[in-house]
């Protein structure tokens, strides 16, 4: 697996700000049938204060590279490489340089994370508040302040913070357990929210019910949001830059609008072409031929080249690097200037996404 | 509400129709446990001839029926005696009342009982955990093996195995009684810790081959709750260890357990019969041998009612209090979602 020795141009990846910055990090995982990389070389800069969307289809790596943020990959998984929080007022911290003590504080207390599991993120046998008491506990946190604050978040969530704090897990719908979960992972006061598929497990009104709730909380306690899923749409209409995943790696970065509207990477540009829309047709929804690649063998050269329709025999050989489209947006495709004309999109996409999204 | 009405219900309900299949037992019986009492009393009369009249009435106040009344008269005697606790005398105690006897005894069972289940579960929880804890390791497949092995042992192979080795080729431990002879009983170290001493080789015999199958299921949902997305969070919060592993594996791991609780209860009710006849305890399952050995139909009923009243009784009481462990399991109908 080659690594990227040197982009043709780092500025891609970087913002002015970063709050994070994610350095050739690396998730392997041992296994009896080889070694399973399942986060390759990943470089992302996260602005401060920005809303930034890592997209990618199931198994790409996305869960990996919003947990390796916390340090937080799960066992027996190994994290490498570089990954430096540069709080507002404090030094910079080295994320994975941190002894356990302050790797807790900070979790939870600089960057927080919401789970793809908001079902089952709490105790069944402990009321909820029970759950935020423990937490501001944990941190050494005054709790009559920290209750106060939880309280006022859960209103901002448009929940009834006595009845919500009193209730039992299984005595709230699915919506209200996610609201809460948010509002416990920002308790605490942190700079970064990462959200790992926030709304997956709810209908259509509730995600969108929350996207706006998110970007109000955004505004209102100054967070820099970190959004993983794998519905493009939904990002699209929230997210101020993209970053799209495939096979583990970063594919491509830029903003959102300059993204849907001139997606370099062949991928992106399929990806776009299969989201689900009302305007366009079914008959005009392209699926992606073939299938995501095993972690324990990704092909080489770049790994998306047996499903493109634009590989050649340098996409075999080697991984491409990344080449700036424009200013602040990157793609890591030998042939980016031409996927445009090879891959037409099949309707406006962004204003196939975009307008589906007002509906 | 209504729920605990019902199971309230169900409970007496359950106590009632025990109260009546004994009484039936006794009147059904062959040859008549009636019959049978008043030719015993004949006997001891020797020779000089009770009054048929006179023997009815021993026969009905020791055993609380009279066998010449109508049957539902006869019954409501003997419901109307039961209620006010009174269980007839005992033959095989020369007439003393049965409610004494089982005054006498029932405590010394509950509290073997209460040493084993303790035991039990303190044992087989906290290794269950720690196996959860250290899944794979060396320490948790020879647990599991060892686990398997004893529990697939009888428990009263257990003592007879206990009192051989502990009891005569080692003397570690008495095996009779309840409490060393000449101790009067009292709140005196000797009294007390010469009931433990008893106590001991028969609870060991319940808690060794009863704890293992209990910590392997411990072990089994305290693995399965390790790998629920609230544990992880839990962690991710920055929790103490000692929280997590007490609040979050150990609460919602212990649940299922709580069940198998109340089985092992009415489990060791009846087990009580054969151990403390092995280990010549004085408790009610003893003194229920001794009424079935002596035909002493009185000492016999009364201890077979208390028994299974203990049963609905622990039942009872575990039903009631799952609520409180449970969250989820809100008593029937009052749970309100909103």
């Amino acid at each position: 697996m080659s690594m990227h020795e040197s982009t043709t141009d780092r500025d891609l990846y970087q913002t002015a700000d970063p709050i994070v910055e994610i350095r050739d990090a690396e998730v392997v995982f041992e296994m009896d049938r080889g070694v399973s990389r399942v986060l390759e070389s990943a470089d992302l800069d996260i602005e401060r204060n920005e809303i930034l969307g890592i997209v990618g289809e199931s198994g790409s790596g996305k869960s990996m590279l919003a947990s390796a943020m916390l340090d937080a990959v799960v066992e027996p998984g190994i994290l490498s490489g570089q990954i430096t929080y540069h709080p507002d007022e404090r030094e910079s911290v080295d994320v994975l340089e941190l002894d356990d003590r302050e790797l807790k504080k900070l979790r939870w207390e600089d960057i927080s994370m919401v789970f793809q599991g908001a079902m089952s993120s709490f105790n069944p046998t402990m009321n909820v508040g029970g759950h935020f008491t423990e937490t501001l506990d944990a941190h050494n946190y005054d709790v009559e302040a920290g209750m106060n604050r939880a309280r006022e978040l859960l209103s901002d969530l448009y929940l009834e913070p006595e009845r919500v704090l009193e209730a039992y897990p299984h005595e709230l719908s699915g919506g209200m357990k996610q609201r809460a979960l948010i509002a416990l992972s920002v308790v605490l006061e942190p700079d970064v929210l990462v959200m790992d598929e926030p709304t997956a497990a709810l209908d259509l009104l509730m995600q969108r019910s929350i996207l706006s709730l998110l970007e109000k909380l955004k505004e209102k306690y100054d967070l820099t949001l970190v959004f993983i899923t794998h519905d493009l749409p939904l990002v699209a209409e929230l997210a101020d830059r993209m970053a799209v995943m495939y096979a583990f790696q970063l594919v491509e970065i830029g903003p959102t609008e300059e993204i849907l509207e001139h997606a370099a990477h062949p991928y992106t540009r399929a990806l776009l072409n299969a989201t689900p829309n009302l305007d366009a047709p079914l008959s005009e929804m392209r699926p992606i031929d073939g299938s995501a690649p095993d972690p324990v063998d990704v092909p080489a050269g770049c790994s998306y080249h047996p499903r493109c329709p634009l590989a050649d025999d340098t996409c075999v050989a080697t991984d491409p690097d990344y080449h700036g489209v424009s200013e602040s947006h990157g793609v890591a495709c030998h042939h980016w200037a031409h996927a445009a004309e090879e891959i037409p999109f099949n309707v406006d996409a962004a204003e196939a996404t975009t307008g589906g999204n007002q509906r | 509400m209504n729920w605990f009405i019902k199971r309230t219900g169900q409970a007496i309900f359950t106590l009632w129709a025990v109260a009546t299949l004994s009484f039936g037992l006794i009147r059904l019986m062959p040859g008549g446990a009636a019959d049978i009492m008043a030719s015993r009393l004949q006997q001891q009369a020797q020779g000089s001839n009770i009054p048929r009249e006179q023997l009815r009435e021993m026969v009905a106040s020791q055993l609380n029926v009279d066998p010449d009344a109508p049957i539902h008269e006869a019954y409501y005697q003997y419901m109307s005696a039961l209620v006010q606790g009174d269980f007839g005398n005992s033959i095989r105690y020369g007439g003393q009342e049965v409610n004494a006897i089982i005054a006498d005894t029932l405590p010394w069972t509950l509290f073997l009982m209460s040493l084993s289940t303790l035991g039990m579960f303190a044992i087989a929880l906290s290794l269950g955990a720690i196996m959860a804890y250290k899944e794979g390791s060396t320490f948790d497949l020879a647990n599991t093996g060892v686990g398997i092995l004893l529990s697939s042992i009888p428990y009263y192979v257990a003592a007879v195995v206990f009192i051989a080795f502990l009891g005569y080729r080692t003397p570690l431990f008495p095996v009779r009684g309840r409490y060393p002879s000449g101790v009067d009983p009292g709140f005196t170290v000797e009294f007390i810790g010469g009931a433990f001493h008893h106590a001991m080789l028969p609870a060991l015999s319940f808690i060794v081959t009863g704890y293992g199958l209990l910590a392997l299921t411990m072990r089994g949902n305290s693995i399965q709750v390790l790998g629920e997305d609230y544990v992880r969070v839990a962690r991710l919060r920055g929790l103490p260890d000692r929280r997590i592993a007490l609040r979050y594996v150990g609460r919602n791991a212990v649940l299922p357990l709580y069940t198998s609780l109340l089985i092992s209860i009415g489990f060791m009710f009846g087990g009580s019969i054969i151990l403390e006849i092995l280990f010549q305890y004085r408790g009610i399952g003893f003194e229920m041998n001794e009424g079935i050995i002596y035909r002493d139909m009185p000492l016999m009923m009364g201890t077979f009612l208390v028994i299974t009243f203990g049963v609905v009784i622990a039942l009872w009481i575990g039903d009631a209090t799952y609520g409180k462990l449970d969250p989820r399991i809100k008593s029937g109908d009052d749970s309100e979602a909103y």
